[in-house]
């Protein structure tokens, strides 16, 4: 049992600090601008349909179209907050309670901009 | 007679799984593709394992009596130290599965989902109870050699600080709260009755008598100063000495296995030089106090079967036998057969050997054999099949030093002994 503790630690430590090794090494990532896009108000409100879904969260805005069917909720759910700011619903997965780090880290795939008056 | 699973190791499967179970309809079933079933696995990983956790920190409480559903105390400690060991595993493929299933979105979400920012609290605090787990469980594991025991008992208390941050991690990132309270609740009480509470459970005696057996061996003869201690032939107790003259171990306690009946006035304790506190126990005040804690252990087990009884004693691990037979003979009948096989190195070595042949020349249904290794070696078939030729039918206790232990499981085993007819408790570490 000693052994086996021993050898997961380190095939556990060895592979976080594989993913870091990779993450410091590779260049940035391209996907996302480095001067993001400007996005009023007026542009997202368009955005406000299952064929067009863009959503405000914290002042990002996100093109989630083509989650919409692969996200757990309903569509409906997802589509209510579909062209606004959605940075309640955000925070309020269930009452109080936010997203995961790990939904997070998926929303970021869908940045598209900023959010500007 | 062990084939069906102990209540207690029935109670705590149910109770590892409780989070698991209550968290599926949520969790639902993993979606088909790699990324999805990763997630999937580090989430239930990490609910298994927080359980483990929780569960490790209840399995080490130790009341007189509780120990007995899980098969005794050496058992109960060897569960907790499994669900110690899946726990720690279990939180570190946790971690991992669920960084790796957000590779998919690219290597810097997947980094993110372990270190996201500091905001995110709970993340963090989940890494500290790893660090903290590490911390107390490396000793444990041997990591870096194997630590003192006290050293060792000093690190375990971080055990506490892992379970509160475990839980603060917990808490705001899982979808039910009752469960891990539950848990969460029962491992904080363990720990604070092992550490504020559990002394008031002991019992003052005063050593009567201390009878030399052989060369590094007594008996401490104990009298009750206040209530008695309710016990089973075969069970052992913590020991704490008070005698001030002592050279070590003074108020330290440490497990001794009781060799007296149940119906006896006094306690008998069995004691031989094998570390500082059994040297200095040799020679251990008359009249001074002690402070007894238990029973615990399940070693005669409490379903005897109707089959004849083979009991193999080496050295020091006679103890729970003289108690079997010095209960045998205060009931004045045995149930079936019951044959002692006593293995000593010499003759001079088999204490308590006259006394257990004057029982076995009064009772009818129990004998005893000595079997010497400075003139026979180790016992083997040939002298089993002499002595017991019925070794394959008959329920088999054993207790003596780990080499002998294992030499006899194989010998018996051998000889076409089922493993669930072989009873043996060792004390080491508790």
């Amino acid at each position: 049992m000693n052994t086996v503790a021993y050898t997961a630690f380190v095939a556990f430590l060895s592979s976080v600090l594989t993913l870091v090794s990779i993450h410091a090494l590779s260049s940035p990532d391209a996907t996302v601008p480095g001067n993001p896009e400007a996005i009023t108000r007026e542009e997202l409100a368009r955005h406000d349909s299952a064929e067009s879904c863009w959503k405000a969260i914290h002042g990002t805005v996100y093109d989630v179209t083509g989650f919409i069917p692969d996200h757990p909720t309903p569509a409906a759910v997802m589509l209510e907050w579909c062209g606004r700011d959605a940075s309640q619903a955000w925070e309020n997965k269930r009452p109080g309670r936010p997203h995961s780090s790990f939904a997070e880290g998926m929303l970021e795939r869908f940045r598209i901009g900023l959010l500007v008056d | 007679m062990r084939h069906h699973p102990r209540t207690g190791d029935l109670a705590l499967a149910a109770a590892v799984l409780l989070p698991l179970v209550v968290a599926l309809p949520r969790l639902g079933w993993p979606a088909d593709d790699a990324g999805a079933w990763l997630a999937w696995v580090g989430r239930a990983a990490g609910i298994l394992g927080l359980a483990m956790l929780l569960l490790a920190a209840a399995t080490s409480i130790r009341v007189p009596g509780w120990d007995r559903p899980f098969g005794g105390l050496a058992r109960l400690w060897r569960l907790h130290h499994a669900l110690g060991f899946g726990a720690f595993v279990l939180l570190m493929a946790h971690a991992l599965a669920l960084a790796l299933a957000a590779v998919p979105l690219g290597v810097p979400v997947a980094v993110e989902v372990l270190f996201p920012p500091l905001s995110r609290g709970p993340v963090w605090l989940g890494w500290l109870a790893w660090l903290a787990m590490l911390l107390f469980l490396a000793p444990t594991f041997g990591f870096f050699g194997r630590p003192r025991y006290q050293t060792w008992k000093r690190l375990h208390l971080l055990s506490a600080a892992a379970l509160l941050l475990a839980l603060a991690h917990a808490l705001p990132l899982a979808g039910e709260a009752w469960p891990w309270w539950l848990l969460g609740l029962a491992g904080l009480a363990a720990i604070a009755w092992r550490k504020l509470f559990s002394s008031r459970a002991r019992l003052a005696y005063r050593i009567e008598a201390v009878e030399p057996l052989a060369r590094g061996v007594v008996e401490l003869v104990l009298a009750p100063e206040g209530r008695r201690l309710v016990h089973e032939p075969g069970q052992f107790v913590y020991l704490a000495p008070l005698d001030e003259a002592l050279s070590a171990g003074r108020g330290e306690e440490h497990p001794y296995t009781l060799a007296s009946a149940p119906a006896d006035e006094c306690l008998r304790i069995g004691i031989k030089d094998l570390g500082d506190a059994s040297h200095a126990l040799q020679s251990v005040t008359p009249g001074s106090m002690v402070q007894v804690e238990g029973p615990y252990g399940d070693f005669f087990g409490r379903h005897l079967s109707r089959r004849h009884r083979l009991w193999l004693a080496g050295g020091i691990g006679i103890t729970p036998f003289v108690g079997g037979a010095r209960d045998l003979l205060a009931r004045g009948a045995v149930e079936g057969q019951v044959l002692l096989i006593y293995l000593a190195n010499r003759p001079e070595r088999a204490y308590y050997l006259e006394e257990l042949e004057a029982i076995a020349e009064r009772l009818a249904g129990f004998s005893v054999v000595s079997h010497y290794y400075l003139e026979r070696g180790a016992l083997d078939a040939a002298f089993l099949a002499a002595h017991c030729p019925d070794v394959a039918e008959r329920e088999i206790h054993l207790c003596g030093p780990p080499a002998m232990n294992a030499h006899l499981r194989r010998l018996l085993a051998g000889q076409g002994v089922p493993r669930s007819r072989i009873h043996s408790e060792v004390l080491d570490f508790l």
